[in-house]
């Protein structure tokens, strides 16, 4: 008997379906039904994911992709099934209709809507009386049918009789389905768990809520028989439907936009037109032949894979940034190849550089071409309006971003249903680290005080663990632009995002991937912003016009200066883990900055490359080669393979691979290391170097090392790129540390460092630092004539006296001061005129209200006015009363000279000074920083007496000696390859300092590793390489002594960005990749069905198979 | 003026409450805005830096240890009006200074007890013996005793010292906004002696007139009244004899006697009565106190004292006045609006002759011996019901939400009687999920000629008791009797280990 199931709605019915799409294909075919038709409501998100697993399980069934129409308008619900790629076309129309009349999540549909779109469409009705069934059978003639089901009510085949009279009298054919919920009877608990989420209740209060059994499951086809014995036309009338419906989501391929072709006959001729052109450009002197090679290859790949048009794309929007002076620059695999860095979307030369183009490109991998580009961040959104300009918003669209149940939400939303505490549920929340999908442990049940054994308990992990993965919601990707060559809305729908004026579809990339749908990342890089605005500093203010290409290379001062460590706001090697390896490393060019970007990284940690390297590098360890032909791969890393292209060449080299075969190697290790070794390609790759002349030994240790970072390890094309605007940011910060440090500044939120530590690390290179002043600030940071700083640079910093060609002082901007709004700002610019001379005169001319002027005030901003802290809020505080500004109008035209006559009418009122302790805590209050002076200056009478010291003296102590200092905590990191190590920076008016704590020392000290802003450490002093950290053994929490400064001083905060114990960041975004794992598996399954005897199934696995759980709920993790 | 701050009330409360000391910091939390936060902590607590505001999950990432107690403002209110309540026998002009303070005019009471030191003695020791912590301070007005009381040397001073009392404390001490005192230290004024000789005019300008006003009624430059707690119940009716009274007739007499002067107050209110006390004050100071409770607003004399005539035969021990009773009181503890009663025809007249013979029963049997059945929200039919002591059901019972659904889902029909607990049977049915063909039900055999369902119901699989699926079905045998059948268990449920179906009668229909 065969039956197809046409009502099954996924996990994107949210909170109603308990079963991913992958679970429902994977179960469709396991027990035997001819097909399946998911149905979502109102949505088609996750129709991709089923045919992906169909797909790549080889699965022979059928499979239609539809949607379930829920109505505002009382309409019974319908289920729609396009016929064709037209029909598919109007029900994404029809979609994009009711989600762009609805707010953010919502679809607001009517009965007409339906009628007037229903052309190639089939129409189930899931309910509803013979006249309206009259009414959709004349809008599609012979498309309508009415649903019948079986859900054990008590009265079915009542019920049944009435609906198949109701169809006789319709003129309509009756088709069965089980209005599936979830795969199998066993979801019923997470269904109701749903349910309640839904509807905000508790698993006890929920009662009728809840659904009475367990019947919206897959049946098997004879059990749908026996139910409809009745009916068994019914049952027949699925396998006619199925017929009729012919689309695939395969129809969808290939959407890439036709391209202006400048004259050219066509697409590919424009590329290599430009290719070449762009050639010429970055070769003056000729083009290399290796350069020459590299560009017919790949030119002829492209042409056969016809993805000239979507190259010519990338290249018009990087031509356009570059147009407006935004600066961007390519990342990612897309360095590896020489035609994006002849168009100039990449800056890596392939003439110094050895591109694998295979990484980026790979014709088996069929999969499209994926570029990143990054923006700067403040201007993306110009690069944004212009794609919108150019291919509209009906071609153009942001791709979504699934939002799943992580390892938090799920047990929180888990344990409300559960009716647990909100503070039980915290607890347990927090016990799980980071954002990651994680799950809770039983320890840390038990650390709340619960049973983790008793049953309630162990319903409750066992169901978040279940709903982990969960999609929630749709958002909008941060930069995935879809473009297709028709309208976008008849390939996928579009819905409303939160933010005003945007939509985005869909479809997450992933799916747009699997479908080869062209997408493209525009994203925005913090740093990118910096580094214009320190480039545009020195234009200005010392006529020097650089750009990034243009920059002095190699120049050796950069170099020193990095090798000290000096590197607070350098691109990438500012954090503590960078700052501890650059000492080691000594970076003295350029391909050493590569290495420096790639080496602290988890994959060469984890696979012991660091410390081989570094001893080879230090002459410790002789340099050695297994083969004179790995000698040429491995020669530029001293015999160590760092890169995932050294891996992959490896492969070709000594084991006989070919470049897409060494591709499929690496993606295989980065996919399987979770889910089981790779035996295939094991065996391929050491009985060839065995064939090649390898020992079996060195073959293995290959093998082994390329699996260490397989998953972690980092392509040099993309540490390359990095590398470029490392180099870029430590020139300026060597050269011109005023500028960078203003740039940094205002280039804010951005980095590791709070502006507390940027404005130190300047003045300790001899920057004068101004306040910000009510006459003399910009919004942003300025640059004034000032000092050399030369001659100022701080004893730490003396080798750097030569190379600092710093001549002027940083004005800080009015944008550091909390709470103060840029167009008060702009409005206090534009009055300005000359100066102002008093608060009244602010006030007046600016006309801001007097709380704004008491920001200013608090933020000590009235320095050139000749008031003190207290006098300008005291003059502050009397602005505003009634009637004041009417008296005074006629002053606004003679500009506020008779001053005096307001004065006199107060009787003179003589306030304390403020203590300069307390001046330094208000300076940290309301700016985060101080230019007077260091807290701990304060307390030193106090630190004395108990033995502690200046944290300057740590850089004559021994290494192992004990020593007791403090600081002001500034950044916690807890770094993901280090163990649950704290890293902790703190400062004292002498010097910051490093502190390592254990994880044991953190365990029992945890309320102070946590809540202390200022601390005293006792630990031991460790130096390596000049790099000296004070490894902890006592902490002390001596916040309290801040306190006697000022009434608000424990409040104060010394941590800004950089506090990932409590608030775990990334470390910048290259990491977020690894979203397309589920992806990535796919199509190896695909290309390589031999794989799957690795995984250790067949393809057709059980409904309870290890893959299923691999598929089905993919371990992505957040990392967006 | 005694102003009296008990520091930790809200913890002291739950301390008290518990019946094994503990060593463990304990701290209440509340939700303020949309964060967790700590609202107040113990001595061990504080010490280990855990204060108020302080966001509970920071707080349990530093100790994780800590015992969390959710806030009851209402408990701590209570708390805090009781032990007014009992401060009255210091004076009787107590008022409430919330949320944890008291303040007592003891103007001409101190020398009861040997004067203002000797009063403060015993206040404390009371107080300590409790286990509440305190902080109590007297001075000439009640700013100033507020203010040594919450910042100063807790003792007694005399009257015009208030200004250097006053003059080294911060000037939250004035009880001013947290916002005002925050300004006013931006400028660096923080003490209240910074303020006492300052020009008043620019002040005022910058900050309001609110500080120089609590300055001055601080300093006593300005009155400050004090607004006693004022009697709880809305209505009251007190009467004292001259003889002392001790027959029940009499006190029945004289609770009609007080019913009739409330029952004006009633109407001129609109009220009704919800609850009702009669007090009776021996003479020997003991008070015996009687509360009724009522189904409906009431106000006819009469219907009160039948309560009370219930109440009074339903005592367990006699009135026992001792040498008499010397006043009586009745206060109205729950009122509600009360609609002008409706005399006439039909309906009305039924609800009213049910409410007062619940009233009755209640007050003579007990309110939790007279029931209604209400309908529960559950699947589970012997759950979908429950029997509510009739007092407290307030009109809805629960059918007519069940009625909707019932319509709603066309839900199969229920039966009329429903057993107490299902009763097992022998049954034949069709595998897997068909009717019944013949049953036997308490030894008799009954041949099914007519069966619809099943109706499967899930059992509630979150809980242990939660049983396996049931299919229903409705049946009517050969002599034309009706039943509730059902299959406890699925066969597609005997693969996962479950025990074999077993059959069960239910209820029957009409």
């Amino acid at each position: 008997m065969r039956y197809l199931e046409f009502a099954a709605a996924s996990n994107f019915s949210f909170l109603r379906g308990a079963s991913h799409p992958e679970e429902l294909m994977v179960q469709t075919a396991s027990i035997g039904l001819a097909g399946l038709g998911l149905c979502d409501r109102n949505s088609v998100a996750g129709v991709v994911r089923a045919h992906l697993a169909k797909r790549e399980q080889n699965l022979t069934l059928r499979y239609h992709p539809g949607a379930r129409l829920v109505f505002a308008d009382n309409t019974p619900d319908i289920l729609v099934y396009p016929r064709n790629r037209a029909g598919w076309g109007r029900l994404t129309r029809l979609l994009t209709l009711g989600n762009l009349r609805a707010e953010k999540g919502k679809c607001t549909l009517h009965l007409d809507d339906l009628l007037s779109h229903a052309f190639g469409l089939e129409l189930i009705a899931m309910g509803g009386h013979a006249r309206f069934l009259a009414r959709l059978r004349e809008a599609a003639p012979h498309r309508v049918r009415l649903a019948a089901s079986m859900l054990y009510r008590g009265h079915d085949r009542a019920r049944l009789a009435r609906t198949k009279t109701i169809a006789r009298d319709a003129q309509v054919p009756l088709i069965a389905a089980n209005d599936v919920l979830y795969h199998h009877p066993d979801r019923r608990p997470l269904a109701d768990v749903l349910t309640c989420i839904r509807e905000k209740t508790t698993i006890e209060r929920a009662g009728r809520k809840l659904a009475v059994n367990a019947e919206r499951y897959l049946k098997p086809p004879q059990e749908m028989l026996r139910l409809f014995r009745d009916a068994p036309e019914a049952i027949e009338e699925t396998l006619v439907l199925s017929d009729a419906l012919s689309f695939s989501l395969d129809e969808l391929r290939y959407e890439y936009p036709d391209e202006e072709v400048q004259g050219f006959d066509n697409a590919q001729d424009a590329l290599a037109h430009l290719t070449y052109e762009g050639a010429a450009r970055r070769y003056p002197a000729g083009i290399p032949d290796k350069v020459r090679d590299n560009l017919e290859h790949e030119l002829k790949l492209i042409a056969q894979l016809q993805y000239a048009s979507y190259f010519l794309t990338v290249h018009d929007i990087v031509r356009f940034a570059r147009s407006q002076g935004i600066l961007c620059q390519g990342r990612g695999s897309a360095a590896n190849s020489a035609v994006c860095f002849c168009l100039g979307v990449t800056e890596v030369d392939p003439d110094r550089a050895d591109l694998l183009f295979e990484r980026f490109i790979s014709p088996e991998r069929r999969e499209p071409p994926d570029i990143d580009v990054d923006f700067e961040h403040e201007r993306r959104e110009e690069v944004i309006q212009y794609i919108y300009g150019k291919y509209g918003r009906d071609r153009a669209g942001i791709a979504a971003t699934v939002i799943s149940y992580r390892g938090r939400s799920a047990i929180r939303e888990v344990g409300k249903v559960f009716g647990l505490s909100e503070d039980a549920i915290g607890a347990l929340s927090s016990s799980i680290w980071g954002g990651g999908g994680g799950a809770v442990s039983k320890d840390a049940v038990t650390r709340t005080g619960l049973d983790p054994h008793s049953r309630r308990m162990r319903q409750i992990l066992a169901l978040a663990r279940e709903i982990n993965s969960f999609p929630r919601h749709l958002s909008q990707h941060v930069g995935g632009f879809v473009i297709t060559r028709s309208r976008l809305d008849e390939v996928m729908p579009i819905g409303n995002a939160a933010m005003d004026d945007r939509t985005f579809v869909e479809w997450d990339k992933d799916d747009l991937d699997a479908l080869g749908i062209l997408k493209i990342d525009v994203l925005g890089l913090g740093m990118l912003s910096c580094l214009r605005k320190a480039l545009d500093l020195l234009d200005g203010h010392y006529g020097e016009r650089w750009t990034l290409a243009s920059i002095p290379p190699e120049d050796p001062a950069v170099y020193n200066m990095l090798g000290r460590a000096d590197s607070l706001g350098v691109f990438q090697v500012e954090s503590r883990a960078q700052m501890t390896m650059l000492p080691r490393l000594k970076p003295k060019n350029f391909y050493d900055l590569v290495i420096e970007v790639a080496i602290v990284r988890p994959g060469p940690i984890q696979g012991d490359m660091v410390h081989p390297y570094l001893r080879r590098r230090r002459g410790q360890e002789q340099v050695t080669y297994p083969s004179k032909a790995l000698e040429a791969v491995l020669a530029k890393t001293l015999g160590v393979p760092l890169f995932q292209e050294q891996a992959m060449k490896i492969a070709i080299v000594a084991a006989g691979f070919t470049p897409s075969e060494a591709d499929r190697l690496r993606r295989a290790m980065a996919t399987f290391k979770r889910v089981g070794t790779i035996g295939t390609f094991q065996r391929k790759m050491i009985d060839g170097m065995l064939a090649n002349g390898y020992e079996r030994d060195f073959a293995e240790r290959c093998f082994q090392q390329i699996e260490g970072f397989g998953e972690y390890g980092f392509p040099e094309s993309h540490a390359a790129s990095f590398a470029l605007l490392v180099y870029a940011s430590a020139w300026l910060k060597c050269r011109y540390p005023d500028a960078f440090g203003a740039a940094l500044l205002n280039a804010q939120p951005m980095g590791f460092y709070a502006p507390a530590q940027i404005v130190r690390d300047m003045r300790e290179h001899g920057v004068e630092v101004r306040p910000p002043d009510i006459n003399h600030s910009h919004w942003d940071s300025t640059l004034e004539p000032g000092p050399r700083a030369a001659e100022c640079m701080h004893d730490l910093h003396r080798e750097m006296r030569n190379d600092v060609r710093t001549v002027h002082a940083v004005r800080l901007g009015l944008r550091e001061i909390k709470g103060l709004r840029e167009e008060d700002v702009r409005l206090i610019m534009e009055r300005r005129g000359g100066a102002y001379d008093s608060m009244r005169d602010v006030w007046l001319r600016t006309g801001l209200s007097p709380r704004v002027l008491e920001r200013l005030a608090d933020a000590d901003a009235f320095g050139s006015l000749g008031l003190t802290r207290r006098e300008a809020l005291w003059a502050a505080k009397s602005l505003g009363r009634v009637g004041d500004r009417d008296d005074d109008l006629p002053l606004f035209a003679t500009g506020g000279a008779p001053q005096a006559r307001i004065v006199s009418q107060e009787p003179d009122v003589r306030l304390p000074p403020m203590p300069v302790g307390e001046e330094v805590i208000n300076d940290y209050r309301f700016l985060h920083l101080s230019l007077r002076a260091h807290p701990s200056q304060f307390l030193r009478a106090d630190l004395d007496a108990r033995g502690i010291k200046q944290n300057e003296t740590l850089r004559r102590a021994a290494s192992g000696m004990r020593t007791r200092i403090s600081g002001l905590i500034t950044c916690r990191q807890r770094p993901g390859s280090a163990n649950g190590v704290v890293f902790m920076t703190i400062e004292d008016e002498s010097a910051v300092a490093n502190v390592i704590v254990w994880p044991k020392v953190f365990e029992r000290l945890r309320p102070i590793v946590l809540g202390a802003r200022y601390v005293a450490v006792i630990g031991r002093v460790q130096e390596e390489s000049g790099v000296i950290h004070v490894v902890a053994e006592q902490l002390e929490d001596l916040t309290y002594l801040l306190a006697q400064l000022a009434e608000h001083g424990a409040e104060i905060n010394g941590l800004a960005r950089c506090d990932e114990v409590r608030r775990p960041i990334e470390e910048q975004r290259e990491a977020r990749r690894t979203g397309s794992r589920r992806n990535r598996l796919v199509s190896l399954m695909r290309e390589m069905p031999e794989l799957a005897g690795d995984l250790g199934v067949s393809a057709r696995g059980s409904a309870h198979a290890p893959t299923r759980r691999a598929i089905a709920a993919p371990p992505r993790r957040a990392r967006h | 003026m005694l102003s009296l701050w008990l520091r930790r009330l809200s913890t002291d409360r739950i301390v008290r409450l518990r019946k094994h000391e503990t060593s463990v910091p304990l701290v209440v939390t509340g939700k303020r805005g949309n964060v967790e936060v700590v609202t107040a902590a113990d001595d061990a607590a504080r010490q280990l830096g855990l204060t108020s505001g302080l966001a509970l999950a920071q707080a349990r990432a530093m100790h994780p240890g800590i015992d969390v107690v959710a806030e009851d403002v209402e408990a701590d209110a209570a708390l805090l009006d009781s032990i007014a309540d009992w401060c009255l026998r210091y004076t009787p002009l107590v008022a409430c200074d919330r949320p944890d303070g008291l303040l007592l005019d003891i103007s001409g009471c101190a020398h009861l007890y040997g004067g203002e030191r000797e009063l403060i003695a015993d206040l404390g020791g009371r107080l300590e013996k409790s286990g509440f912590a305190y902080s109590l301070a007297i001075a000439g007005t009640i700013g100033a005793a507020w203010a040594a009381a919450h910042y100063g040397e807790p003792a007694s001073y005399a009257c015009g010292e208030e200004s250097s009392v006053l003059a080294p404390l911060p000037l939250s001490a004035l009880r001013l906004p947290p916002a005002t005192v925050a300004s006013l230290a931006r400028v660096g004024l923080k003490r209240i002696g910074g303020i006492i000789d300052l020009p008043r005019a620019p002040l005022t300008a910058r900050f309001g007139p609110d500080v120089l006003r609590q300055l001055d009624r601080a300093l006593g430059h300005d009155h400050e009244p004090l607004t006693p707690r004022l009697p709880v119940a809305p209505y009251v009716a007190e009467q004292r004899f001259p003889e002392p009274i001790g027959r029940e007739e009499d006190v029945l007499a004289i609770t009609v006697r007080l019913a009739r002067r409330l029952q004006s107050a009633l109407e001129h209110g609109g009220d009704g009565v919800r609850r009702i006390e009669l007090s009776l004050f021996r003479t020997d100071g003991v008070v015996r106190r009687i509360a009724a409770g009522t189904s409906r607003p009431l106000r006819n004399p009469e219907e009160i004292r039948a309560l009370f005539v219930e109440r009074l035969a339903a005592l367990a021990d006699a009135l026992d006045p001792g040498f008499g009773f010397d006043m009586a009181r009745l206060s109205v503890l729950v009122a509600e609006p009360c609609p002008p009663e409706q005399i006439g025809i039909a309906g009305g007249e039924d609800t009213a002759e049910l409410c007062r013979l619940i009233d009755r029963l209640s007050a003579r049997l007990g309110p939790r011996r007279i029931r209604r059945l209400v309908a529960q929200d559950s699947h589970i039919p012997e759950l979908a019901e429950t029997a509510m002591p009739a007092q407290a059901v307030n009109g809805d019972t629960g059918w007519s939400t069940f009625r909707r659904y019932r319509n709603e889902v066309d839900l199969p029909p229920r039966p009329l009687r429903l057993l107490a607990r299902p009763e097992p049977i022998e049954a034949v049915a069709e595998v897997p999920d068909g009717p019944p063909l013949r049953f036997r039900w308490r030894r008799a055999l009954h041949e099914v000629v007519a069966a619809e369902g099943p109706e499967r119901i899930e059992g509630v699989w979150w809980s242990e008791h939660g049983g396996p699926a049931r299919d229903y079905f409705r049946v009517e045998d050969k002599s034309g009797l009706r039943f509730w059948l059902f299959r406890a268990g699925l066969y597609r449920d005997l693969a996962h280990g479950a025990g074999a179906p077993a059959w069960f009668l239910h209820g029957t229909f009409a």
